[in-house]
């Protein structure tokens, strides 16, 4: 029960770190947090509902952002299937093997928002578009240990609670 | 407590593959499927949207927050920089006011003129200021939120201006806010013309956050660094003549016929919390000219004929009229307290030929010139 509040904040304050304003040479670098959550619940539990509540945190992005509605969607959507069904592979590494061998799922997911940005005929600059990947893949070990914490605490003291 | 999302893995992991794969295509057709309506313009899509977005308001405030408290510490000022600024302020009020004094005189005479060339257009806009809330923080989307939506009246489409020139338009209204798309965003194209030639031609963003491009300039086109563009009012979407920008940079890569240039908005884009939202009285009928209830209330001000310049507002026709226009002053003195005490040897050698309120009377902004010896 804390644990899935635990999830729905993480999504929660994915989306306002998504949306919080920044200085214009900052916000080109902005990390993906929608992506960093969404990848990281899909890599380390198991159990979680990700690829619904990929798809709706992805909507919410669209409304937030004003994006065509399912653009975001579909993106998170395609990398939280994607990094579940990887997952074996990539429980395996350690934190920082798991950060670079992450960098293919971001690298797909920013294709895919640039290529149906294409589609609606929204031109942008094409060379910073892959600024995101670079800022998401330095940010994906601070914001795995920081949850990875954060579920240790939860379990640590559920088996307080338990033990006497 | 199985039930939570730190479990093992071992026995859902052999259930899970086709679920997973079919939840995957259920929701990517899905997400497909509403792109490819919105693309239409389906309108359910459309109010879902505002649905969601007014849903969503909380995070939009809460995301705001940061910046509104270091735009608190803005309150934390010294008294001497407060001061510095009233000062400035109000030098600049004093030269605006005097500035609009003039503007006041050839805004009638303006008026007077269009008049004679039967045209009714007039320079009356109908303004609403709104906040604005958020900025687009996807780099690439040069949008802003306002806090004024349907229920203020705003339309898509709508003129969005701020004290130096154009911002944008509203692209989406909801029920109490609406979305704004700026002129720098490469979706936006926004017809305009060179004030010093006259020459029309198109604006078009360039995305990167401060620049518009005149791709469509011929190759022997008279611009000029530093010229100022204004809004044509072609398309009737924008009002006429408010300033867009100014031209910063010519590119005429040789053997084209074409050549373009690069302008820098006037607007302030990224500063300040205010913008206008202008009603143009083109842009309410979708088309057509004559359409009496739009055009009535705002011609209403210009039907008498010779009024003051400094009194808009008059309504009776007689009186003002003579008060306002010289070459009647004398019939006007015997009848209301004399406006103009000194009748001028210049204003009476006319009087016989001009009657009280006629086209052809002499124009309200040469009023002061005969009233001043």
């Amino acid at each position: 029960m804390i644990t899935s509040l635990g999830y729905l904040a993480s999504l929660v304050l994915a989306l306002l770190l998504q949306i919080v304003e920044l200085p214009e040479w900052l916000a080109i670098a902005r990390p993906a947090w929608p992506l960093l959550v969404i990848g990281y619940w899909a890599l380390y539990a198991p159990n979680a509902p990700v690829i619904a509540s990929a798809w709706l945190l992805g909507i919410c992005c669209d409304v937030l952002l004003n994006t065509p509605l399912g653009q975001h969607a579909l993106g998170l959507v395609v990398v939280a299937f994607l990094i579940r069904r990887l997952s074996g592979i990539y429980t395996l590494f350690p934190l920082w093997q798991a950060a670079l061998a992450l960098i293919p799922v971001w690298t797909l997911y920013v294709f895919l928002m640039f290529w149906i940005d294409g589609l609606a005929r929204h031109a942008a600059d094409s060379t910073l578009r892959w600024m995101p990947i670079v800022s998401t893949t330095l940010v994906w070990p601070l914001c795995a240990g920081m949850l990875d914490s954060f579920r240790a605490s939860r379990a640590r003291s559920r088996n307080r609670m338990r033990l006497p | 407590m199985n039930t939570s999302l730190s479990d093992s893995t071992s026995n859902s992991l052999f259930l899970r593959g086709p679920a997973l794969g079919v939840k995957l295509t259920l929701l990517v057709s899905l997400s497909i499927l509403l792109m490819m309506g919105e693309n239409r313009g389906n309108p359910q899509l459309q109010t879902a949207r505002q649905w969601l977005s007014w849903a969503l308001t909380p995070i939009t405030w809460a995301a705001a927050s940061p910046a509104e408290v270091v735009g608190g510490v803005d309150h934390l000022r010294s008294r001497e920089s407060l001061l510095n600024d009233n000062r400035e302020l109000r030098e600049r009020l004093l030269k605006q006011d005097a500035r609009l004094l003039r503007l006041e005189s050839l805004e009638a005479e303006n008026i007077r003129i269009r008049e004679l060339l039967a045209s009714s257009s007039s320079l009356e806009d109908r303004v609403l200021i709104a906040e604005i809330l958020a900025t687009s923080q996807d780099p690439y989307r040069h949008q802003i939120v306002l806090n004024k939506g349907g229920r203020d009246g705003v339309y898509r489409g709508q003129a969005l201006v701020d004290a130096d020139g154009i911002m944008g338009q509203i692209v989406q209204v909801n029920p109490g806010s609406s979305v704004a798309l700026l002129i720098t965003d490469p979706d936006h194209g926004i017809p305009v013309e060179i004030n010093r030639t006259g020459l029309q031609t198109i604006a078009l963003g360039r995305g990167d956050g401060h620049g518009l491009s005149l791709p469509y300039l011929p190759g022997n086109a008279d611009v000029k660094v530093g010229d100022l563009l204004v809004t044509s009012g072609l398309g009737g979407r924008f009002p006429a003549g408010y300033p867009v920008g100014t031209v910063h940079e010519l590119k005429h890569a040789g053997g084209e016929s074409f050549m373009e240039a690069i302008a820098y908005p006037k607007a302030k884009l990224s500063q300040g919390r205010q913008a206008l939202l202008v009603w143009s009285e083109r842009a309410l009928p979708s088309s057509g000219t004559d359409d009496e209830p739009i055009a009535v209330p705002i011609d209403l001000p210009v039907k008498p004929e010779s009024r003051s310049p400094a009194t808009p507002a008059a309504a009776p026709a007689p009186v003002p009229a003579a008060a306002s226009t010289p070459t009647s002053a004398p019939a006007a003195t015997t009848t209301t307290t004399p406006p103009v005490p000194p009748v001028p040897p210049s204003a009476a050698a006319t009087p016989p030929a001009a009657p009280p309120a006629g086209k052809t009377a002499a124009p309200p902004a040469l009023a002061p010139k005969p009233g001043t010896p």
